[in-house]
């Protein structure tokens, strides 16, 4: 079955573009604009893994992290948060709140595939 | 069968039934001879005699016809079949008479003939070669500037079917697939604009026509109008002096006329409402001068006066220059360029003038900005960067941000403090436009530079630069060939309009022979390629000028046995780009052109697995010389490379290395084109029927 990979991200641009390089990589993507179309889009139906900007308007992109780790039903998703913020502390917050990968704006696109493709092989093995 | 081999068999029967008839005769001779002796006693038999002459008689021919079959027929077969071999392939080299000692003049005069057929041929291809060589310099040069052309090229004829058009006219007038040759002009662009313009060319005086200036403004929109395109128009005149079409350059002027728009409203708010506050200001400055002796009160009020208008036309300038940093500068030759092209032009300039290596990794992005000033810029920090930290080779990638796209350069040492970058932004870029500083081209772009570590070890240089108009990835069908051959001047005369690709003549394609040296045989079991080396064909002709040579990273061990036989080790990949860089090289390379392999199945499985993760496709006819010497001579045994290459005479140096092998195929496919040729298949199409490549190949592909 197809690995589906939540894009969780504000900024049109990048959007259009995470969500070609998860496509082409051979994953099912969904786009949420903000942390509330993210939470609905998370109680429709778990991914495999969430792309989270932390600065997403209304419930920013720490808070959406927490709500996934705190309900069973989506424990287990993979979270990268992306973020143009790129103090030690920040990375620290993102990583004790439950990310799995903090990657930082601007990223290298290969590394960020490679990133999710070598996080959902630990989850299938 | 072949005449000889029936010679054969005929003269063979005939003896045979001689033989029959004379020991039949000789039997009835014996038999008689008996009867008679018992009436006649003493007299030796006469008919023995003549069975027994009769008898030798049949032995000599029959050692006859053996001796004539065997010296003068087979050999005579054997020397037709290569006869027939060097007229149609125009082989060089002689045939040995000692192979013929009986037909040694014929061998002799054979020679003579292949001989003469050789040098005439020589000397045509020569000519030839001399004639494609010019005509292909002209051809790469219009490519060249039709390539590197900011504007959209279109040439029609009369009757405005396009008869050329250039990549940028493609992504300008946003057609995937309707852009073909001998289509209507006005199935892209409104009709009514052209056709105005094309009026006012044709019907000016003959003088201002031939002035220097002789093309006219056009501005049209694509005709699903989410472009706004403003263009010159000239027309393409016959000796004669009647025009037979005409050339369209067009630029898309939809987001500089929003630019332009926003600039007016700028310079608006800059003369009329700067005015307000600079009234107030100014009768409350002249009065308070004027009126020296007014009492406190009113002197404050005044004064009040002067510090609002003063608050307000701060305020107002401010806005005015945070409105006027948003603007690109659009009289700047700004365009959307590729990290691939910019990088790789640094670093040939870099290699060229002595400078630090510069290694391109990660992905390629799209990026916007004066391709030129931008690499000056880039080759100076490269330089600079290496001066001040003595790193000899930088690693150079193109990184993603939300707005903006980011050329990160890092290197082995410490990162440079700010006052280090500040001292180097003054420098004037030579051969930049208007001698500008690389602090100008950077401010232009709206960057700044900065410097930071990146853990112990290593440090980094990041400069942010504008995000392309155009979408970051370009899906994989509408994927653009890289070199413009999309022109058919033949279409100026229009009988010709609408040709289809199959009936065209095999020779006029452009092909790319290739091969991919790999770590094993087995491609759906994790076998990856190493290297890919290709060649182009233009004409027939092999463009030895235009190769494809790179080594690519498997990403995995190569085991010893495949080393053993390509010679490249995990060491020699182990600084090359992955193959998710190299396919799309590879595919920019390919163009438009036909690819071309020996045992094609192969190579295309490694290609066809991998393109989809790469974002290319390799979904074009492919043509396989294994297929085709198999096709052509059928009775002959062994369609390995090594075998034909030896039976076709032809020496390339450097086999068993990607490109070697590459020329290798590239030298069969050309004597194979000439062979096909004479044997009538000519066109694409009946190439493809006649040696069912594209079913066996499919079949063939399902063993890998």
């Amino acid at each position: 079955m197809k690995r589906s990979v939540l894009v969780v991200d504000d900024e049109p641009n990048i959007v259009l573009s995470l969500e070609f390089l998860m496509k082409q990589a051979g994953f099912e993507v969904r786009v949420a604009r903000d942390g509330a179309q993210a939470l609905k889009a998370l109680a429709e139906r778990a991914p495999d893994l969430i792309l989270l900007d932390l600065m997403t308007p209304g419930i920013d992109g720490y808070e959406v992290c927490q709500k996934v780790r705190g309900n069973p039903a989506t424990r287990a998703v993979k979270i990268i948060m992306l973020t143009a913020k790129s103090r030690e502390v920040e990375r620290e917050k993102g990583l004790a709140l439950g990310a799995d990968e903090y990657i930082t704006k601007p990223f290298s696109t290969r590394e960020l595939v490679d990133r999710v493709k070598r996080l959902l092989a630990e989850t299938a093995s | 069968m072949t005449p000889g081999r029936k010679w054969a068999i005929w003269v063979g029967a005939a003896f045979a039934l001689t033989a029959i008839v004379f020991a039949g005769l000789i039997g009835l001779v014996i038999l008689a001879n008996g009867a008679i002796a018992e009436h006649v006693r003493g007299s030796p038999g006469v008919p023995a005699v003549i069975a027994f002459a009769a008898l030798a008689a049949t032995v000599g021919t029959g050692v006859l016809a053996l001796v004539v079959w065997s010296r003068l027929l087979r050999p005579g077969a054997a020397l037709a079949a290569e006869t027939k071999f060097i007229a149609e392939t125009g082989r060089d080299g002689a045939i040995d008479p000692a192979r013929f000692p009986w037909l040694a003049a014929l061998t002799a005069a054979v020679n003579a003939l292949a001989e003469r057929h050789a040098a005439a041929r020589r000397e045509i291809d020569r000519q030839v070669a001399a004639a494609t060589d010019r005509v292909e310099e002209q051809k790469q040069r219009l490519e060249a500037i039709l390539r590197d052309l900011s504007e959209g090229v279109l040439v029609c004829n009369m009757d405005h079917q396009i008869l050329l058009y250039n990549q940028v006219a493609l992504s300008l007038l946003h057609v995937a697939g309707e852009l073909g040759l001998g289509r209507s002009l006005f199935n892209v662009v409104t009709r009514e604009p052209v056709l105005h313009a094309l009026e006012r060319l044709i019907n000016r005086p003959l003088a201002e026509a031939r002035s220097e200036d002789a093309a006219i403004a056009v501005v049209c929109a694509t005709i699903d109008a989410r472009a706004l395109l403003r263009g010159r128009m000239s027309l393409v005149v016959d000796a004669d002096g009647t025009p037979s079409g005409y050339v369209l350059t067009l630029n898309d002027v939809t987001r500089e006329v929003a630019e332009l728009g926003r600039r007016d409203a700028l310079l608006r708010a800059a003369t009329v409402e700067l005015r307000g506050p600079l009234a107030n200001l100014r009768a409350a400055a002249e009065t308070i001068s004027s009126y020296s002796d007014m009492d406190v009160t009113q002197r404050r009020s005044f004064e009040d006066v002067i510090r609002r208008e003063s608050d307000v036309l701060s305020a107002r300038v401010e806005q005015l220059d945070r409105d006027y940093r948003t603007l690109t500068s659009g009289d700047w030759p700004m365009a959307d360029v590729h990290s691939t092209d910019l990088f790789n032009c640094v670093s040939r300039r870099l290699t060229d003038a002595g400078g630090p290596q510069l290694v391109m990794v990660g992905l390629p992005l799209w990026l916007r900005g004066d391709s030129h000033s931008l690499m000056l810029a880039i080759e100076r920090l490269a330089h600079e960067i290496a001066a001040a930290t003595r790193a000899m080779s930088l690693d150079i990638e193109a990184l993603l941000g939300d707005r903006r796209v980011y050329v990160e350069l890092r290197w082995d040492g410490a990162p440079l403090s700010s006052a280090v970058l500040d001292g180097w932004l003054g420098g004037a870029l030579p051969g930049a436009l208007a001698a500008q500083t690389l602090g100008e081209v950077l401010a232009r772009h709206g960057s700044e530079i900065w410097s930071r570590a990146i853990g112990e070890s290593r440090a980094l240089l990041r400069l942010p630069l504008p995000a392309p108009a155009r979408f970051q990835f370009t899906p994989p069908q509408l994927d653009l060939p890289a070199r413009p051959e999309f022109y058919d001047f033949s279409l100026l005369r229009p009988a010709s309009a609408d040709r289809h690709t199959l009936t065209r003549p095999l020779r006029s394609f452009s092909f790319v022979v290739f091969d991919t040296e790999t770590t094993g045989l087995r491609p759906s079991e994790g076998d990856e390629i190493v290297s890919i080396g290709a060649v182009r064909i233009v004409n027939g002709r092999i463009l030895t000028g235009e190769t494809f040579a790179r080594l690519v990273n498997p990403g995995r061990v190569i085991p010893p046995e495949s080393m053993r036989f390509h010679g490249i080790t995990d060491k020699m990949v182990a600084d090359a780009p992955p193959v998710q860089i190299v396919l799309p090289q590879f595919r920019g390379f390919l163009g438009n052109s036909i690819l071309v392999a020996h045992n094609a199945a192969f190579d295309m499985k490694f290609l066809r697995l991998r393109q989809a993760e790469c974002g290319v496709a390799f979904d074009g006819v492919v043509l396989d010389t294994l297929l085709i010497s198999a096709f052509l001579h059928p009775d002959m045994e062994g369609h390995d490379l090594d075998t034909i290459v030896a039976r076709l005479g032809i020496e390339v140096p450097g086999r068993h290395s990607a490109l070697g092998d590459a020329l290798a195929t590239a030298a069969v496919f050309v004597r194979q084109l000439d062979l096909l040729e004479a044997r009538g298949i000519v066109s694409l199409e009946s190439l493809l029927k006649a040696s069912n490549i594209t079913l066996e190949l499919r079949a063939r592909q399902a063993q890998f």
